[in-house]
């Protein structure tokens, strides 16, 4: 693992490198790995111990994996979790890496235990792997009837509104939050169809692919507009995308405009008073881009599919 | 394509050194990604560094290999080692197509301290280019010259193992049975570190490890082509090239084996550790839960690595302790 990955310590704070922290720590969460685990991961990736105290218990981890008996001298950096704190023993030297290895260990540490929380009823509802009973009985502890009328609402890690709660969902790690028709909508993030309560997994799992689907332009994405687009968002694989979606990906962005006007406006004149083109430069664009694109994206059924493909797109663009 | 067969699961640790690897190491090596491999991998810690810091000294020698050819071997031992001790000989890993005599050889270093023992490693010449029986002919020449060598490397005939991990795990199991076919240098026990040992391809373990984990199906039909050509799979392939062919183990020195429950070579390994039982041999057989190909050196912070390495460590030391 050092091999091959390399130390933290020993590379410049490229993107590369924070991914594979990300991606590690979240695919220890996602397989269910314990605290120990997750010191040990810390105590690798940047080269010194590892520690956590939970209700007065300490626990260290060296880099080579191997338990460390005894107090720490030095504490630093550190992270607050509920119920306790985590850190690196690096001291007083700052290395760029441990910020963001110490940032994923506590927030690591806090999903795994609150996934051990008897309360941890929440994460239950929204959880297709439960059986039903477990989830009545969590909605109980939320003082929700099985047949309320309520949704799930997916939001970025970094969105801390009040009531929500990470959790681990195929994309990496989210907030998710339950709206029974109080909540304001949100800035940025995936609203799920309206269900009844003991249907949440539904919901949730709708809610996640919508906030997949956000971009700068689109931050709110619900998927109940989506509609049967919605199964075509979740069987999409971005390490293999159709066609369609390559070519539109090959496109310039000029390119990507002119196609969104030519979609979205009701005639040729309409698109080129939107795009502050003249008529028939427009209308030579569109006899290019169909060849381009191998359709017309003007018939109807042309139309949906470069809907479709631009809906993807920002699937794999994220 | 990755198959749909039901397999056991990663463990967790181990599945989320994977989800890292996944871009650097694809689980899938075919023939042209040999050239590649072979310069090795970037961030390496060089062979004299890691010497240095285990405080073991080492001393190459040319010996003949198969044929009289001319072939590299190590000799180390800890500095100031006071002779004679065990000895233990090497045989590197690497599918039969890449690696060195240092590729692995950690494990090996922590004995040589432990037990102030002495190692051998051996460079025999790797397939394609020198396919069978060059590789473990080379093994067993090198081994020979051990045992010919025994008093003035400070190694204790009485206490000699051969010990190797994947590819290097099937050739110290062909040498095994060439010394005792050929009647060759006696030896005290056999370290099989998920060893490769069957060229055939009909195991459940290498359907289920398709397109997953490390050294995958693909990777393993790759090394076997390169050792065997068009021999892989056919009758007329040795037990010293594919060990899992020998019919009778007995007389064989007793084995240690270990592999993961999520890899190709654990049906044969497994199939190899009965087969020493059946044949009256002692044989000691830990498959790993969740482990995937040669976890022990990719995730050796892991509990489940750990826990590995113990193991292996304990069966050396209750085997070396006089």
């Amino acid at each position: 693992m050092q091999e091959l990955v390399g130390r933290i310590t020993a590379l410049d704070p490229e993107v590369s490198e924070t991914l594979k922290v990300i991606t590690y720590f979240d695919a220890l969460v996602g397989a269910g790995a314990g605290i120990d685990a997750l010191l040990r991961a810390a105590a690798t990736l940047s080269g010194v111990t590892a520690g956590i105290v939970h209700h007065d218990r300490v626990q260290r981890r060296d880099p080579s994996g191997r338990r460390v008996d005894g107090d720490p001298v030095i504490q630093a950096p550190t992270r607050g979790i509920p119920g306790g704190r985590v850190w690196l023993e690096r001291g007083d030297t700052h290395i760029v890496g441990d910020e963001m290895v110490v940032e994923r260990l506590a927030l690591a540490v806090t999903l795994t235990l609150a996934r051990h929380e008897p309360d941890a009823a929440v994460e239950i509802v929204v959880d297709a792997d439960r059986p039903l009973v477990d989830r009545v009985a969590a909605l109980a502890r939320l003082r929700m009837d099985g047949s309320r009328r309520v949704r799930a609402v997916a939001l970025p890690l970094d969105d801390d509104a009040p009531g929500s709660v990470p959790l681990t969902a195929a994309a990496g790690i989210v907030r998710v939050l339950l709206d029974d028709g109080t909540r304001a909508a949100p800035a940025r993030g995936g609203v799920g169809p309206w269900v009844s309560a003991d249907r949440l997994p539904e919901s949730w799992d709708a809610a996640t692919t919508a906030l997949r689907l956000t971009d700068s332009a689109h931050p709110m994405v619900d998927a109940g507009e989506l509609g049967a687009l919605l199964l075509v968002a979740k069987a999409f694989d971005p390490a293999a995308p159709p066609e369609d979606v390559t070519v539109l990906a090959g496109l310039p962005r000029r390119s990507r405009e002119i196609l969104d006007a030519l979609v979205n406006t009701e005639s040729l004149r309409a698109a080129s008073a939107a795009l502050g083109m003249h008529h028939s430069t427009v209308q030579a664009r569109h006899g290019a881009l169909t060849q381009e694109l191998g359709y017309d994206p003007r018939s109807s059924l042309g139309r949906a599919r470069y809907l479709t493909a631009e809906l993807l797109l920002r699937l794999s663009e994220r | 394509m990755a198959t749909t067969l039901a397999r056991p699961p990663f463990d967790p640790e181990l599945e989320a050194v994977l989800a890292v690897l996944a871009d650097m190491l694809p689980p899938a090596i075919t023939p042209e990604m040999i050239p590649m491999l072979r310069q090795g991998l970037p961030g390496a810690v060089p062979i004299e560094d890691v010497l240095a810091e285990a405080g073991v000294e080492r001393v190459d020698h040319t010996i003949p290999g198969h044929g009289g050819d001319l072939i590299d071997v190590s000799v180390l031992r800890k500095i100031g080692h006071a002779g004679p001790g065990p000895g233990i000989f090497h045989t590197h890993g690497g599918g039969m197509i890449i690696g060195d005599r240092f590729t692995g050889i950690g494990g090996v270093l922590a004995w040589v301290v432990e037990h102030d023992a002495v190692a051998v490693t051996v460079e025999y010449r790797l397939a394609p280019e020198f396919p069978d029986p060059y590789p473990v002919e080379d093994c067993y020449a090198a081994l020979v010259w051990t045992a010919d060598h025994a008093e003035e490397l400070g190694i204790d005939p009485e206490r000699l193992i051969i010990a190797g991990a994947s590819a290097g795990g099937g050739l110290a199991a062909g040498t095994a049975l060439l010394a005792r076919d050929r009647r060759g240098p006696a030896l005290v026990g056999q370290v099989l570190i998920y060893p490769m040992l069957d060229d055939r391809d009909a195991t459940v373990s290498t359907a289920q490890v398709d397109g997953v984990g490390v050294w995958d199906r693909t990777s393993n039909v790759t090394g076997w082509s390169a050792l065997l050509g068009d021999r892989r799979g056919t009758d007329d392939v040795s037990i010293y090239a594919a060990p899992a062919r020998a019919t009778d183990l007995s007389g064989l020195p007793p084995a240690f084996i270990d592999c993961g429950s999520v890899e190709v070579f654990r049906d044969e390994d497994v199939a190899y550790a009965t087969s020493l039982w059946h044949a009256g041999v002692q044989a000691e057989l830990h498959v790993w839960p969740g482990g995937f190909h040669g976890f022990d050196q990719m995730a050796p912070q892991s509990a489940i690595a750990q826990a590995m390495i113990a193991a292996r460590d304990a069966w050396v030391a209750r085997l070396l302790a006089r």
